[in-house]
C-alpha cells in the first residue's frame, strides 16, 4: 500500500496533473453518466496507483572519486561520479551534475547525466580527461536529483562537496653546471674552493706531517725521490633558498601546452631547480616575497622535493598595498645561501628586494620571469605608446640591478642559470669588505 | 515579463547547439502524442477550420515548457474536444477512439513528466526512457484491457452507461481519496 511522502522527496506537477485529470474526468462521467470519460481517466489513477504503492524514504548518495597518483599537468585524470541508491525501489531517473575546475578538460564534464540507479545498488559516471595546469584543481560540487514513481516524486538536490585533484607543475628540464658560490656544509656533491677530502684534484704537494698514506701519489714520488701527496678540494652541499615573488600575476595562462603567466613559469621554473638541487643533495629552502610570506624551511633529498612540489600547489598572487613592502629581511637569510629569485620585476619593490639582498652581501641571482609578449590591455590610442615606455623603463630598471651587481636572466630552462652562476661564484671568491 | 521573455529568446542559439538527442526525442514524443490525440478526439470540421492553429499551439505547448502548466491545458483541450464532438456533433462513442485518446492522453502526460525532470542537454542513458516507456506501456495495456471490458459491459448491460459510470466513477474516487490522504500524511 502507499506509504507517505518522506522528508527531502515532493510530489511533482506530474501528480497534480494526474490527480486533477483522474477527479475532473470522474467527476464530468458520474454527472454526465459517461463511461468513456471515466475509462479516459482510467490511465491517470492505474499509473499514479501503480507507481505509488512505493514510495523512497532517503535520497540518493552522490560520491565523487579522482586519481590519487602522482598527477603531473599534461596526466590524464581518471574522474567518476557514483550514485548510491539506499532505497529498496529504484530510482526512474538521477539527474547528476558536477563543476569542474577549468584546469581540468573532463569528457561531458559541462553536461548533467541522467542515469537509472536499480534498488540497492548503484550507478558509476566516468569522466576521463587531461589535467591542463598545476594547482589544487577540483571535481564537484556535485549535485544528484533523483526523479521515483514514474516522474510523480522528484527528492531535494543532494550536494556533495568538491574532491581536490593534484596536478604537480611540469618540471622544466634544468641543469646547471656552475659550482655553488658558497657550498657551506661538510657533504655534498659540489666542489668547493677549498682544500680537503674531495674527488676532485686540487694539486701535487710534498708530503707533511698529518696527511693520509693513501694520498700520496707514488708516481710523483718516485719521479722526485721525495713524498708527494695529490691535494684535492672537499665536496660539499649548498644551501639554495628560491624566493618566489608573488606581488602580481602578468600575462594569461594557457595551460600546459598553452602562454605560460608569470605564476606558472615561476612554479615551474621553482619546482625544476628544487629537482636540480635537491638531486644533487643540496638543501633547499622556498620562501614567498607577498603578503602571506610563507616559508618552507631548508631540506634535502627526495622527501623535501615532494614536500617543495606540495608547497608550490598553494602559491598564489599574493599583492601587497603599494604603501607596504612585504616583510622579508636579508638577516631571514643564511648568508652562505645562493638565493634565486623568480621575479616578474614589474613591481619597483621587487628591484629594491633584489638590491638590498645583493647589498647584504647575499649570492643572488634574479630569474626575470615576465612572459615575452606581456604587455597591459590596448584601451585607446596611447596604449601601445605607453607600453613601449613602460618596456624602456623596466629595461632601465634591470640594467641598474646589473650595475648593482644583480645578476638578471630570463628563464630558459636548461643552462638558464649557468652564466650568471659564474659571475656569483667569481664575486663570491673574492674578499667580502662590505 | 518581457525582459524575461527576451531572455529566454537569446537562449535559443545556445540551447540549439546543447541539446543532445534522446531529450529532443522526448519533446518530438510529447508533440506527436498531442497531435494525435487531437487528431482523433476534435471533430473533423473545427480541425478544418482556421482554429485548429490555436489547437495545435495548446497541444504542442507542452513540448517546449514541460515543467509549466502546458500539459494541463492540452489534456484538457483534447478532452473538451472529445465532449464537443460525441455531445455537440453527436459522433458515436468508438471504441477503438476511447482507447486512443486514453493512451495519447496518458503517453503524453507520462512523456511530460519525464521531460520536466530531464535537462535539454544532459548525457541520457538509453535505459532511462526505455524503462519509462515500458512502464507507461503496462500502464497503457491495463487502461486498455479495462475499457474494453468496461465498454463491453455497458452494451451487454443494454447501454445503462449512467449505473456503470457512476459504480466505477465512485470506486475511482474512494481510490483517489485513499490515495491523496495517503500521499498527504507525513512521517
Amino acid at each position: 500500500m502507499t506509504e507517505p511522502i518522506a522528508p527531502g522527496w515532493a510530489p511533482t506537477r506530474a501528480l497534480g496533473r494526474s490527480v486533477l485529470l483522474t477527479g475532473l474526468l470522474l467527476l464530468l462521467g458520474v454527472a454526465l453518466g459517461r463511461v468513456d470519460l471515466v475509462l479516459l481517466a482510467a490511465p491517470f489513477a492505474i499509473g499514479a496507483a501503480l507507481n505509488l504503492r512505493r514510495t523512497p524514504q532517503s535520497v540518493p548518495e552522490v560520491t565523487i572519486t579522482a586519481d590519487a597518483a602522482h598527477l603531473v599537468e599534461g596526466g590524464a585524470v581518471q574522474a567518476g561520479l557514483t550514485v548510491a541508491n539506499p532505497e529498496a525501489i529504484g530510482y526512474d531517473l538521477v539527474v547528476v551534475r558536477t563543476k569542474t575546475s577549468p584546469w581540468l578538460r573532463l569528457e561531458h564534464a559541462d553536461r548533467p547525466f541522467a542515469i537509472t540507479v536499480p534498488s540497492d545498488g548503484w550507478a558509476a559516471i566516468d569522466l576521463p580527461g587531461e589535467a591542463r595546469r598545476w594547482g589544487r584543481q577540483d571535481v564537484g560540487p556535485a549535485a544528484a536529483r533523483a526523479a521515483a514513481c514514474g516522474g510523480l516524486l522528484t527528492c531535494r538536490p543532494v550536494v556533495t562537496p568538491a574532491h581536490g585533484v593534484r596536478v604537480y607543475p611540469v618540471t622544466e628540464p634544468f641543469k646547471a653546471t656552475e659550482s655553488m658560490p658558497a657550498a657551506a656544509g661538510l657533504v655534498g656533491a659540489h666542489r668547493s674552493r677549498r682544500l680537503g677530502e674531495g674527488g676532485e684534484l686540487a694539486g701535487v704537494r710534498q708530503f707533511a706531517p698529518g696527511d693520509r698514506l693513501r694520498r700520496i701519489d707514488w708516481r710523483v714520488s718516485l719521479r722526485t725521490r721525495d713524498l708527494h701527496v695529490a691535494s684535492t678540494l672537499s665536496d660539499r652541499d649548498a644551501e639554495v633558498l628560491i624566493l618566489l615573488d608573488l606581488l602580481g600575476e602578468v600575462g594569461l595562462s594557457g595551460g600546459v601546452e598553452g602562454s605560460a603567466s608569470v605564476l606558472d613559469t615561476t612554479v615551474r621554473a621553482a619546482a625544476a631547480i628544487a629537482e636540480h638541487y635537491l638531486h644533487r643533495g643540496d638543501r633547499v629552502s622556498v620562501l614567498e616575497y607577498g603578503a602571506g610570506g610563507r616559508r618552507l624551511r631548508a631540506g634535502s633529498g627526495r622527501k623535501q622535493y615532494l614536500t617543495v612540489l606540495e608547497w608550490l600547489l598553494d602559491v598564489r598572487a599574493d599583492p601587497v598595498d603599494e604603501e607596504y613592502e612585504p616583510v622579508l629581511g636579508a638577516h631571514h637569510i643564511s648568508t652562505s645561501a645562493l638565493v634565486v629569485v623568480l621575479t616578474p620585476l614589474i613591481d619597483p619593490r621587487s628591484a629594491d628586494m633584489l638590491a638590498k639582498l645583493t647589498q647584504a652581501g647575499r649570492y643572488t641571482v634574479a630569474v626575470d620571469t615576465l612572459p615575452e609578449d606581456a604587455a597591459p590591455p590596448v584601451r585607446n590610442q596611447w596604449s601601445p605608446l605607453a607600453t613601449r615606455l613602460w618596456r624602456i623603463e623596466r629595461e632601465n630598471v634591470l640594467g641598474r640591478l646589473r650595475e648593482h651587481g644583480v645578476p638578471v636572466v630570463a628563464w630558459a630552462g636548461a643552462g638558464s642559470l649557468d652564466l650568471v652562476l659564474r659571475d656569483v661564484a667569481r664575486m663570491a671568491s673574492a674578499p667580502r669588505g662590505r | 515579463m518581457l525582459t524575461r521573455l527576451l531572455r529566454r529568446l537569446s537562449r535559443i542559439p545556445t540551447v540549439v547547439r546543447r541539446a543532445t538527442v534522446v531529450p529532443f526525442l522526448v519533446r518530438c514524443g510529447i508533440a506527436l502524442c498531442g497531435i494525435l490525440a487531437l487528431v482523433v478526439s476534435w471533430p473533423g470540421e473545427l480541425l478544418a477550420s482556421q482554429f485548429v492553429g490555436l489547437l495545435v499551439l495548446f497541444v504542442l505547448w507542452p513540448a517546449f515548457a514541460p515543467r509549466g502548466r502546458g500539459a494541463t491545458f492540452a489534456a484538457l483541450v483534447v478532452v473538451g474536444g472529445w465532449l464537443l464532438d460525441t455531445a455537440g456533433y453527436d459522433s458515436r462513442v468508438a471504441l477503438w477512439r476511447v482507447i486512443a485518446i486514453a493512451t495519447l492522453l496518458y503517453l503524453g502526460h507520462t512523456l511530460t513528466a519525464l521531460a520536466a525532470v530531464l535537462p535539454y542537454d544532459a548525457v541520457v542513458n538509453l535505459d532511462v526512457p526505455g524503462l519509462w516507456l515500458g512502464r507507461a506501456l503496462i500502464v497503457v495495456l491495463i487502461s486498455a484491457v479495462l475499457t474494453v471490458l468496461a465498454l463491453g459491459l455497458t452494451r451487454d448491460l443494454g447501454g445503462e452507461a449512467f449505473q456503470v459510470a457512476t459504480l466505477v466513477g465512485l470506486a475511482a474516487a474512494t481510490g483517489v481519496t485513499i490515495l491523496l490522504v495517503r500521499l498527504t500524511r507525513r512521517t
